[in-house]
């Protein structure tokens, strides 16, 4: 038994305190400023990578998710009768007017019956029609000019840009229409505010019973609501008049005449907003009809960003291996010039213990340091953010560099945590020294 | 009381081997002034690794206060050093990138000394060897006078049982000698701590309470006075 003498010795602890050891450590590297910054930044090298990597893939995301939000409405599925393809395992094709399948573009058709089955499903808000419904011309009036105009239906909350008006969720109210903005001057106004409140006519040709237009024809009054543009983020813009789908229904029934059941070539299901759409999606799909949403497209482009991501991480984590080959020499050289101040502390009580800890925080300073230089590198690229959107001719105020905070702060740790691993053999060379050997006077 | 039995060491193999200190025993007293007379090469600087536990030998036994800190785990020796052994060398072996307080806490810290006791414990150490206005100094600063002053601030911070100085005047004029001297009995006579230099000059030697002459490996003579 060892016998206490000293009173003091009551308040003694074991080993050196972590924080102790972690402040020596830091002092250490202080006094070999050069060649701590130097390890350092190689170390930051990797880290900037990363952190770029990181944030471009935040910020490629983001972007994917404002693009895909503004070129359709997330909760709208389209959905098509699967192809009748007869007999699609064999290898020769129906003949036109010998085989009996032969009109098979009418088993391609949406029929009402369609249309009930899929608005029982659950989670399905209201489903419109696509209804094929062409203008003759559209003008301000009966005497004014008279121009050809694609017409289309806005059938889905997809957000649009608008130059001027305002419209309710996205949506145009029943009566109401949207133009295009290369639409203002043609039609003769000023600007785009002064269209907003005018009326605007369509006039559109009745069909006859065998499917020939006729010279039946009938005008529909609407009220301009706004005035749309292209936008970077849309991807599926195209200069039209725009019209409800209520109103696109009414006209739908004058155009059709006399045809017999009325038939889509397809539909829009709108699912109930904060619903599973993908569930919907499959729902759909699996009572065999041909399903489209954003999110199938969204997924892809995630995907292209995620694999580029990756292998930007990847070259940055080679840096990072790099790295760790001048982390242990630096440490080899640091236990060299420090052999007497190993000896000496060895001599004054310390254990291996301490001296392993003292270099391998001494690590996990240098670990951190890059690490903290290389995220503060990476912030001042994603500052770069307006020139990028310029030279990419982007919409202002994008960012494609978005910083993941988060993100960063694990990856310090981790460096940390590689730069204390990569400190191991020199930490253990020092804690083996003699002290004996160390302290030799020359 | 250091008590030792029967201490062998040696060095190298076979043809080679070289015996530093061949079967040695002596005792210390407790609050003893001892100086390790012997020229470079007789064994002195051996017998004190052996005495303050730097060095493991295998043979004999070394006692102190009834344990035999051979057979001490490496951990329990580490923290027997910490709390009963202070050290000053010839080299002094200061921390020059350091403070001077920085250089006299790092035993506190090997110690497990809590933060608040160290402030009062490292300013008292420095006022014990007049460095008090010399606190915030680094310690590369110092004259040499200074920096061994200092090395003793560092040896008593812990209030040790045992001092070891291994020619703690060997790089220092006449005049500074006397200071460093001066420090270190004066700690043995009011502390009564055990004072063990490690020397080769009879001068300095003869300044010590007992005597112990080391000849090739072998203890000559002890005188006590």
């Amino acid at each position: 038994m060892y016998i206490c003498i000293n009173p003091n010795q009551l308040k003694y602890r074991f080993y050196m305190n972590i924080s102790d050891i972690f402040i020596r450590a830091g002092r250490n590297l202080r006094e070999s400023k050069a060649r701590t910054i130097l390890t350092a930044l190689a170390i930051a090298v990797g880290a900037t990578t990363i952190t770029i990597a990181m944030a471009a893939g935040n910020g490629g995301r983001e972007y994917t998710n404002n693009i895909v939000k503004s070129s359709g409405d997330a909760y709208s599925l389209s959905v098509f009768k699967q192809p009748s393809t007869p007999e699609a395992t064999s290898t020769t094709l129906p003949e036109y007017g010998v085989d009996t399948e032969s009109e098979s573009g009418q088993n391609d058709m949406i029929t009402n019956k369609d249309i009930e089955s899929i608005r029982a499903l659950n989670g399905v808000q209201s489903i419109s029609p696509m209804l094929d419904v062409t203008s003759e011309y559209v003008s301000r009036g009966e005497w004014q000019k008279k121009y050809v105009a694609p017409l289309s239906v806005k059938a889905d909350r997809t957000k649009i840009d608008l130059a001027a008006g305002s419209l309710t969720d996205n949506m145009v109210a029943k009566g109401q229409i949207i133009i295009s903005e290369a639409y203002v001057g043609i039609f003769g106004f000023k600007s785009p505010e002064a269209a907003i409140g005018q009326a605007l006519e369509v006039t559109v040709a009745q069909n006859s019973k065998d499917g020939s237009k006729s010279s039946q024809l009938k005008t529909f009054p609407f009220t301009i609501a706004a005035v749309d543009r292209k936008s970077d983020t849309n991807l599926y813009y195209n200069e039209a008049v725009r019209i409800s789908s209520e109103d696109s229904q009414t006209i739908y029934d004058f155009q059709s005449g006399e045809l017999a059941a009325p038939q889509y070539y397809g539909m829009n299901v709108l699912a109930k907003p904060g619903s599973d759409v993908v569930e919907l999606q499959k729902t759909i799909t699996d009572k065999g009809y041909q399903v489209y949403s954003l999110e199938d497209q969204r997924e892809q482009l995630l995907q292209v960003i995620d694999i580029a991501q990756w292998a930007l991480i990847g070259f940055g984590a080679l840096a990072v291996i790099a790295s760790v080959f001048g982390i242990i020499n630096t440490q080899y050289i640091s236990v060299l010039e420090r052999t007497q101040q190993i000896g000496l502390m060895k001599a004054v009580g310390a254990s291996r213990k301490d001296i392993s800890r003292l270099f391998r925080y001494e690590a996990a300073w240098v670990g951190m340091l890059g690490g903290v230089i290389g995220v503060f590198i990476a912030f001042l690229v994603t500052l770069l953010n307006p020139t990028i959107n310029e030279m990419l001719d982007l919409e202002a105020g994008t960012q494609l560099l978005k910083m993941d905070w988060l993100a960063s702060l694990g990856l310090i740790i981790g460096l940390m945590i590689i730069s204390v691993l990569s400190g191991y053999f020199p930490s253990r060379k020092a804690a083996k020294l003699d002290p004996i050997e160390a302290l030799r006077t020359e | 009381m250091i008590e030792v039995k029967d201490i062998t060491k040696t060095f190298g193999k076979k043809q080679n081997v070289f015996t530093a200190l061949d079967s040695v025993s002596v005792s210390i007293p407790d609050g003893a002034s001892v100086a390790i007379l012997g020229k470079s090469g007789s064994g002195k600087s051996t017998l004190m690794h052996a005495l303050s536990g730097l060095d493991r030998l295998q043979q004999g036994q070394v006692i102190i206060d009834g344990q035999d800190i051979l057979k001490l785990k490496e951990k329990d020796v580490d923290r027997f050093r910490a709390r009963t052994i202070g050290f000053i060398f010839q080299s002094f072996f200061v921390t020059g990138s350091e403070t001077t307080s920085s250089n006299v806490s790092l035993p506190l810290e090997i110690a497990g000394v809590r933060r608040g006791d160290r402030k009062r414990r490292i300013d008292e150490a420095l006022k014990a060897v007049e460095l008090t206005d010399k606190a915030g100094n680094r310690a590369k600063e110092l004259s040499g006078g200074q920096k061994q002053r200092l090395a003793i601030a560092r040896a008593i911070v812990n209030e040790p049982q045992i001092i070891f100085a291994d020619e703690p005047t060997g790089n220092l004029d006449s005049t500074t000698s006397e200071v460093i001297e001066n420090l270190l009995f004066d700690y043995n006579k009011t502390k009564g701590a055990t004072l063990i230099i490690v020397t080769h000059d009879p001068e300095l030697a003869a300044k010590c309470g007992m005597i112990i002459n080391v000849k090739d490996g072998k203890i000559d003579s002890v005188q006590t006075r």
